[in-house]
């Protein structure tokens, strides 16, 4: 196990030094088309949109745990955890167009792709016991490059963006734009905005059920023997033989359209409204989530039940979220965000989300950031508990995540800010250091930490 | 009928704003604190949400593309 996951941070050293050299070569490619902006004789002066080259290095630690596991068909250990860093670069390209890269390499262990197959451990099979097995730990990696263009008045901001992700069993490329809009002396600004994701599964199974679909009993990179299926413990309902047969689609693809309203409403108080419609359609079940049908005797090997089937959800789906914001300056130290939205999509589910952060000016360079957010959603028409679904349904999940319920969630934060960037690293000049933790707890056993770092550099020219 | 309410007040603030706030007046405003994007560090707290509950959109965050489903 210490094996798997020395290796995989070794991967993600690995894959970081590569981006490094990439980005240090790129970078003063980036900056000649910077410095050929300032250099022409005729031009008009204008500010710049960006004025120097800004890095921003993001990394976050995130652990959960319940005992509503989907994969395990609502019952089972949630156990997770994930390590992310990232790099976000924003180069000025001239005066007005700004070219920004995102990316970012996350490593986590998960009870939810260990349990797929949970007799590649060396325990014996539980819901409530992550398998140590191969399958336990995965990476997901994720690059997003987006151009920016504003106009000589700066009232109106157009952009667009390229996105790729993959993961072990899934890959997504996104495409999308805006156009924003700012008037009544910059006071009011109208947005708009468009995006569609193209993913792709590959399609695995929990691995009981693969050979019912056709599906070799292999996963990639492990031996055969690991997933060897011990038959020879079965108990329960024998001989195991489900009714199950496999997907046909494997893409899932997202469509959607955003509409942003934002008003400075005093010289204290300003906000917005914004409207998503997304449009999904696809592979939206997950494959590996499994259900016990309350009308099918159980099958077990060691303590875990083999699955009757797997999640089996609508193939479209279709979701409006409207939120506003409102933010208020109260006085020189504490200033008020305050959020709230509505949710609505049509499998049932209805959310209301508020929360309210306010920042705390400790000094000139130091911030503290309180915060509070309740969450509370009704459960999709598909979902019930372990053992609840009839196997006459259409449609079936016991993924807790669209179950019914309320979280609380608490954060606090610390912002440092070097206005005058005095601190330098090699051609790097230390703007801000941001660090901050998360405590979520919804109304149930699951409960989840993070802490995200933050640091922003501002670049000398090169 | 809470809803309504609610958004009434909302629509109604906004729309109460008839006077420009001109550029000189808006260093309050211009407080990093008092943006109304939300700041680079709280990409992971978004995307967490939007991975352990259902719904997701309309708070800068991502509305699709990526599985989230471990």
């Amino acid at each position: 196990m210490e094996g798997k996951q020395v290796e995989v941070v070794d991967v993600i050293n690995r894959k970081m030094k590569k981006l490094a050299i990439v980005i240090i070569m790129i970078l003063p490619v980036l900056n000649v088309f910077a410095q050929g902006g300032e250099q022409k004789p005729d031009s008009v002066y204008k500010n710049r949109v960006l004025e120097s080259t800004e890095i921003d290095i993001l990394t976050s630690y995130y652990s959960q745990d319940g005992d509503n596991a989907a994969v395990s068909g609502g019952i089972g250990t949630e156990k997770l955890t994930d390590f992310t860093p990232t790099i976000v670069i924003s180069v000025p390209l001239n005066e007005d167009d700004v070219l920004t890269l995102d990316a970012g390499i996350s490593s986590y262990t998960s009870a939810s792709s260990s349990n797929i197959n949970p007799f590649d451990g060396d325990q014996p099979a539980d819901p409530f016991q992550a398998s140590s097995g191969a399958s336990r730990a995965d990476l997901y990696t994720n690059i997003t490059g987006s151009y920016s263009h504003s106009s000589d008045d700066r009232n109106r901001i157009w952009s667009a963006k390229l996105s790729f992700s993959n993961e072990f069993d899934y890959s997504s490329f996104g495409f999308g734009g805006s156009y924003a809009w700012l008037f009544n002396e910059k006071n009011t600004e109208l947005s708009i905005n468009g995006n569609v994701y193209l993913d792709q599964w590959k399609l695995l199974y929990p691995i009981e059920l693969r050979s019912f679909a056709g599906q070799a009993g292999d996963d990639e990179d492990e031996d055969e023997d690991d997933d060897r299926i011990p038959w020879e413990k079965l108990t329960g309902n024998t001989p195991y033989n489900p009714s199950f047969t496999g997907f046909n689609d494997e893409s899932r693809n997202s469509y959607s359209l955003g509409l942003g309203f934002s008003q400075i409403l005093s010289k204290r108080v300003q906000g917005s409204l914004s409207l998503d419609m997304v449009r999904q359609n696809g592979l939206l079940s997950t494959p590996y989530h499994r259900i016990y049908f309350a009308d099918k005797d159980g099958s077990y090997i060691e303590n875990f039940r083999l699955a009757d089937d797997v999640e089996r959800l609508p193939d479209t789906r279709t979701k409006v979220a409207i939120g506003g914001r409102l933010n208020f300056f109260l006085n020189e130290i504490f200033t008020a965000r305050t959020y709230y939205r509505y949710y609505t999509d049509d499998w049932g589910i209805g959310s209301h989300t508020a929360s309210i952060e306010i920042p705390v000016k400790l000094s000139g360079k130091f911030t503290l950031y309180p915060s509070y957010r309740f969450y509370q959603q009704t459960a999709a028409d598909y979902f019930a508990a372990y053992e609840q679904h009839l196997s006459t349904e259409a449609y079936y999940t016991s993924d807790y995540d669209l179950s019914k319920f309320r979280s609380n969630q608490y954060g606090i934060g610390i912002t440092y800010t070097d206005i005058l960037t005095k601190a330098r690293l090699w051609k790097f000049n230390l703007k801000s250091v941001d660090l901050k933790f998360h405590r979520y707890e919804r109304n149930s056993s699951f409960k989840a930490n993070m802490v995200s770092f933050g640091v922003k550099f501002v670049m000398d020219d090169l | 009928m809470k809803k309504k309410a609610i958004l009434l007040i909302m629509v109604s603030a906004f729309l109460g704003s008839c006077t420009a706030v001109k550029e000189y007046e808006k260093v309050n405003l211009n407080d990093p604190d008092m943006a109304l994007a939300t700041k680079k560090v709280d990409r992971f707290e978004m995307n967490f949400q939007a991975y352990r509950e259902a719904a997701s959109g309309a708070n800068g965050g991502k509305t699709g593309g990526g599985c989230g489903c471990n």
